[in-house]
């Protein structure tokens, strides 16, 4: 970025005869090109949807940067949103005003020591930083105020401060507090720790397993309940796994994870599948084998990749290549980056690379938050091989985003033969904010609020996922009434993760009104959230052992009168958008995705049960008290875009039931006693309210040696946390997370293949992606 | 030399000058000045009046500054919003538009790199010309009214209106391709589609109102419908809901919005547009809008036909018009918030299957209607 470039679209409209008009006119048409990079963008949307309509300002919200005047940047940009950023801005007419909303925008915020983030104002000049993670749509608007009042030529920078002079204390000798982080030097790394359960089923799969395997397996053990872990060598891994699929009906892949154990110069690669017969969706099969680190010879140690056996690997195989730089023998995309940008460094998740570390003190000189280079290169570059492939069968390559009204922030290339999409090739990893690598930089208890960034449009069910992993490794049991009240809350994230993406889903098929309609109804959800918890999207409320504190009566009591609300708005909902003809026209029978398509290509979540696969976690492994209420899973089989949606509606109806229900529990129970004694220890005093003892309880959590995964059902879908522990540091040796939208990704690419143009957006829409919860 | 007085008694005689008789008294008042009177006689010499006052460039000029505000309000009012309010907060906002044109007006106009500049820049100017022109063809007054208030009396006027407006998708079509951008070019493609899909129906519930009426003269066509019964919309509703969609269709308004789709192709063709080249674009579309409406008007709503409104004199027809005009405009806005949008294919289909179906019924209908002589 120039310098000259500084207060260059102000000079602009100061200059000339006309200055008053000019400025006059822009103050008033403000045009916001929205950059929805990241989780801020759900904020921007309440901002300019009914409850707060950002349109009074004159401002009027635009996707396209030619002829918008104004962009908001929300939040996190990345190595690879920095060109796109950079392009956009310089396709607008002058004058032009850049906005910057939410703290990762500033110096990274939560995401300050990523390798893959870039700071907007080195990209491109910023008239304003909105602060806030995330900022409150008030907050959003009063920005908006600032650009205008800037136009009109009153400057910030000319107010005069006054200074008074404060008494001076006499300075004390402070103590440098050190860091509370313990790094066990050489810790001891093991996927299978065995442990003692009560489970039948899994001693009778584990026989079965050891007779069909015979020699093809070093180990079988089970883990956990409900989880065996197979160790097997790279040769006869193929092997085990079609067996497994053959003799089981192991059907598909949830999990490829990689965990480099840098001192033993060796990498664990592990595969975490499953099926989905009756007894065994919740059992999760992990097969790991372990491989040498690089040699001198070559930096990407092979391996063989399980792709062409289950399709539902294939993404996550690519991401742990970029990662790591294993490279899957068998899988297509090895030879190119998929989530990361041509300049992140290389193999980033390697125990090898290190990310900066958190200063307790600061020292004179040394900078708050690390300088990072913004990228040079400003094209993004098709693949050759795409190009190619166009051109000899005669056809069109589009490419949609990263910044376009209606892509989200993931690239689509797109080969077209005439109307009909011929494939659609996804580029995802914009919104790629290295939560994995930082977690393992953190203490356990600081990836509460590191892991709720992945979605902030369903914040608890993410919250709720990480920390049933922990509570399961230290084996604590929740009180009941903190049950209870995180289903309360899980439920009506729920909800609002659902209007979420039938607003979306409205929009892409250009009904604003249907929009405008569920955002109202979001609105009410996010209300009910700030009473119980105090905060709009991120309350990071639910921690290890319960919640943080008891919630009063009068707050059920609204929540439980929100839910009549949101059953008479829904239903104005219905009316205007769901029952619209042309609605119904655009979606039946489009994006068709049948049982065994949906399965190959690892959907989870209403869209697999969309396509009549009777799957859904709350039932098939209960946790909180999803046992002990009556609701009903959804599921259809029509397997297209208006049976996912019209699911999800249905979902919402049961959810809804669900509060009501929990409500009603929560009421008759004895008030206090949120969080479990076991984790409390000493202070048990606190089993209320935790405020004020927070550090003292949660600051050393260490967890048992061994790999702990939990998967919980969010609203898109499932979610593995998987967290591996060597038993001995307060920080996870290593974090994997996969949400449910990242496995989604396949499912939009195969349900648009042959469709037309205009239907890709209607099955994106139908999808839910969330692309942050997607890229992590 | 040019005689002023043989002008002025040419522009004088009996019928040929705007007669308002409110504002009357106020013309006697002005001084027997040559020039000024020349001017005023002049304004209100019919012909000119229709041009330039009403239903031509002012009219126009009013409405657009102010219709795409109500649009933008009974969006937001039917979403449970507010809508724009804050410019001049006592006005409710209501010259929101004139911030955008300023806006506009004063923003760089950026001529990307592969566009074909010449065309990229006149092709904005030049739809002007299919949406200004028939707007001459348009008469006001109403039929009881003894002399007509138009500014070219033909007797081909609808099909001089028709022949204009199908020639807009022509400009649009250059905009994109003078654009050379893909998402420019897809939207072109859809537009060129589109055009296809409403051109003959729309033509055909034209034609059905022409054979109705006998005679396609746009003063003749008021006279017909003298009273509220022989109203085309009451004589041939299908012929008006054919007439309808069809504009719905021409005007690029949702369910129809395909070329545009601002989700999709992020407008279409005009996508590369910005600053002034884009206001303008932003303009012609309700232009057209205004333009496809009056039709409306003219064939199916009695034209200016309306009780006589004594102060008014001349401009009672003008009023009860641009009301009927404003009453389509509002309708056709008011689709954008109530329904998503169409494949294109399926605009296609509908275009050939119902819509034709709808035109082809009216067509009969107003065959058998004259073939019997029904004069109601
Ligand atoms: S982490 Fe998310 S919510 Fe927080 S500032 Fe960044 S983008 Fe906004």
């Amino acid at each position: 970025m120039e310098e000259g470039e500084k207060n260059r679209n102000i000079r602009i409209l100061h200059s000339g005869v006309f200055t008053p008009l000019r400025r006059w006119g822009t103050k008033w048409s403000l045009w916001p090109c929205h950059f929805v990079t990241s989780c801020c963008g759900v904020e921007l949307a309440h901002a300019f949807a009914c409850g707060f309509d950002g349109e009074r300002l004159g401002t009027l919200n635009m996707g396209i940067a030619r002829q918008a005047n104004f962009i908001i940047v929300e939040g996190t940009i990345t190595r690879k949103m920095a060109p796109a950023l950079r392009i956009v801005w310089e396709q607008m007419p002058d004058p032009k005003f850049v906005n910057v909303i939410g703290a990762c925008g500033q110096r990274g915020g939560i995401f300050w020591n990523s390798y893959n983030i870039v700071h907007p104002s080195d990209v491109v000049p910023v008239d304003f930083f909105i602060p806030g993670c995330p900022i409150t749509p008030e907050g959003l608007l009063r920005g908006v105020r600032a650009v205008q009042e800037k136009i009109e030529g009153r400057d910030r920078t000319t107010i005069e401060f006054k200074h008074v002079d404060l008494p001076s204390v006499e300075k004390e000798e402070h103590r440098v507090p050190t860091t509370p982080k313990i790094f066990a030097p050489t810790p001891a790394i093991r996927v299978d720790v065995p442990r003692e359960v009560d489970w039948d089923f899994g001693k009778e799969v584990v026989n079965n397993l050891k007779a069909q395997l015979g020699g093809l397996y070093n180990s079988i053990a089970i883990t956990d309940k409900n989880r065996i872990a197979i160790k097997t060598t790279p040769e006869n891994l193929m092997e085990v796994a079609r067996k497994l699929s053959d003799s089981m009906g192991i059907d598909h892949v949830k999990n490829v994870n990689v965990i480099d154990v840098a001192h033993e110069r060796k990498f664990i690669v592990e595969y975490m599948v499953s099926g989905y017969s009756k007894e065994l969706m919740p059992v999760i099969i992990t097969i790991f084998t372990e491989i040498g680190r690089e040699t001198e010879a070559e930096a990407e140690p092979g391996f063989p990749s399980l792709t062409p056996l289950w399709e539902s690997a294939n993404y996550s195989e690519r991401e742990m290549h970029d990662f790591f730089g294993v490279s899957f023998e068998g899988n297509k995309g090895m030879n190119e980056k998929f989530l990361l940008a041509p300049d992140t460094p290389e193999y980033p998740l390697r125990k090898d690379f290190k990310v900066e570390e958190e200063l307790y003190v600061l020292e004179e000189g040394v900078p708050l938050a690390p300088t990072i280079k913004p990228p040079e290169e400003l094209t993004m570059p098709v693949s050759e091989e795409t190009l190619d492939e166009a051109e000899k069968n005669d056809e069109m390559v589009a490419c949609i985003g990263p910044h376009h009204p209606g892509s989200g922030h993931l690239r689509w290339i797109m080969r077209l033969k005439g109307d009909v999409i011929v494939e659609v090739n996804p580029d995802p990893g914009y919104v790629h904010r290295s939560m994995e690598k930082l977690a393992e930089n953190r203490l356990y208890i600081q990836n509460v609020p590191l892991f709720e960034r992945a979605n902030i449009s369903d914040p608890i069910n993410m919250n709720l996922g990480y920390v049933r992993a922990i509570e399961n490794a230290l084996g604590v049991e929740v009180p009941e009434r903190a049950k209870y009240l995180r289903t309360i809350m899980a439920e009506l994230s729920r909800i609002g993760a659902f209007f979420y993406d039938a607003g979306i889903f409205s929009l892409f098929t250009g009904h604003s009104t249907g929009f405008m309609y569920v955002w109202a109804i979001r609105e009410m959800i996010l209300e009910a959230i700030v009473r119980m918890t105090g905060s709009r999207c991120t309350p990071s409320f639910i921690i290890p052992g319960g919640i943080r504190r008891d919630i009063s009566d009068d707050v059920l009591e609204l929540t439980r009168n929100f839910t009549f609300a949101i059953d008479t708005r829904l239903r104005k909902f219905e009316d205007i958008f769901v029952t619209n003809p042309v609605f119904i026209a655009r979606t039946k029978g489009v994006g068709v995705l049948t049982r065994e398509d949906a399965i190959r290509c690892g959907i989870v979540g209403p869209f697999l049960r969309a396509s009549g696969v009777e799957y859904d976690i709350r039932k098939a492994e209960p946790y909180e008290v999803y046992d002990q209420l009556d609701w009903e899973a959804t599921t259809g089989d029509a397997g297209d875009c208006l049976g996912r949606f019209l699911g999800r509606l249905e979902e919402i109806k049961q959810s809804v039931g669900i509060v009501r229900q929990a409500v009603d529990a929560v009421k008759g129970m004895p008030r206090g006693n949120v969080i479990s004694e076991e984790i409390l220890g000493e202070y048990k005093e606190v089993s209320d309210d935790i405020r004020g003892y927070f550090f003292r309880v949660y600051g050393n959590l260490v967890l048992p040696k061994g790999e702990w995964t939990s998967i919980t059902e969010a609203s898109r879908g499932t979610l593995l946390y998987s967290i591996i522990s060597d038993g001995e540091s307060n920080v996870p040796y290593r974090v994997r997370v996969v949400t449910p939208c990242w496995m989604n990704l396949r499912g939009i690419i195969e349900a648009s293949k042959g469709e037309r143009v205009a239907d890709f957006w209607t099955v994106y829409g139908s999808f839910g992606y969330f692309p942050p919860e997607a890229d992590r | 030399m040019i005689d002023i007085n043989s002008i002025i008694s040419e522009m004088t005689t009996e019928g040929s000058q705007v007669i308002i008789p409110l504002i009357q008294q106020m013309l006697g008042l002005l001084p027997d000045i040559p020039m000024i009177k020349l001017m005023v006689s002049f304004i209100l010499w019919k012909p000119i009046f229709a041009a330039l006052i009403c239903p031509g460039f002012s009219t126009l000029g009013i409405l657009l500054l102010f219709f795409p505000w109500i649009e933008r309000k009974l969006c937001a009012r039917i979403q449970w919003r507010v809508g724009p309010r804050e410019v001049v907060r006592w006005l409710g906002g209501i010259i929101q538009l004139l911030a955008d044109t300023l806006k506009f007006i004063f923003q760089e106009v950026i001529i990307h790199k592969d566009a074909h500049k010449f065309y990229f820049l006149q092709f904005p100017l030049l739809t002007f010309i299919p949406a200004l022109l028939p707007i001459l063809f348009v008469n006001i007054a109403s039929a009881d009214a003894e002399y007509p208030l138009v500014a070219i009396q033909s007797p081909y006027a609808i099909q001089i209106m028709l022949a204009l407006i199908c020639l807009f998708p022509v400009f649009i079509l250059g905009m994109g391709w003078a654009s050379n951008s893909r998402y420019a070019f897809i939207g072109t493609v859809r537009e060129a589609f589109m055009y296809f899909a409403y051109e003959v129906p729309f033509i055909i519930a034209v034609l059905a109102m022409i054979i109705l009426f006998g005679t396609s003269g746009s003063v003749a066509i008021t006279e017909w419908q003298s009273t509220w019964w022989r109203w085309g919309i009451i004589c041939n509703p299908f012929a008006a809901l054919a007439f309808f969609i069809g504009s719905a269709m021409a005007t690029s308004r949702l369910p129809f919005e395909i070329p545009e789709a601002d989700q999709e192709v992020a407008f279409g063709p005009f996508v590369e547009y910005s600053g002034i080249g884009f206001g303008l674009v932003y303009i012609v579309c309700y232009e057209k809008m205004y333009v496809l409406s009056a039709l409306m008007t003219m064939l199916f709503l009695g034209g200016g036909n309306g009780p006589y409104i004594a102060p008014l004199g001349d401009l009672s027809g003008a009023v009860w018009f641009l009301l009927k005009t404003i009453i389509v405009m509002t309708t056709l806005a008011i689709l954008r918030p109530i329904y998503p949008r169409y494949r294109l294919d399926q605009g296609l289909g509908m275009g050939w299957s119902a819509i034709l179906f709808l035109a082809l019924i009216a067509l009969v209908l107003s065959i058998i209607m004259r073939s019997v002589g029904m004069v109601l």
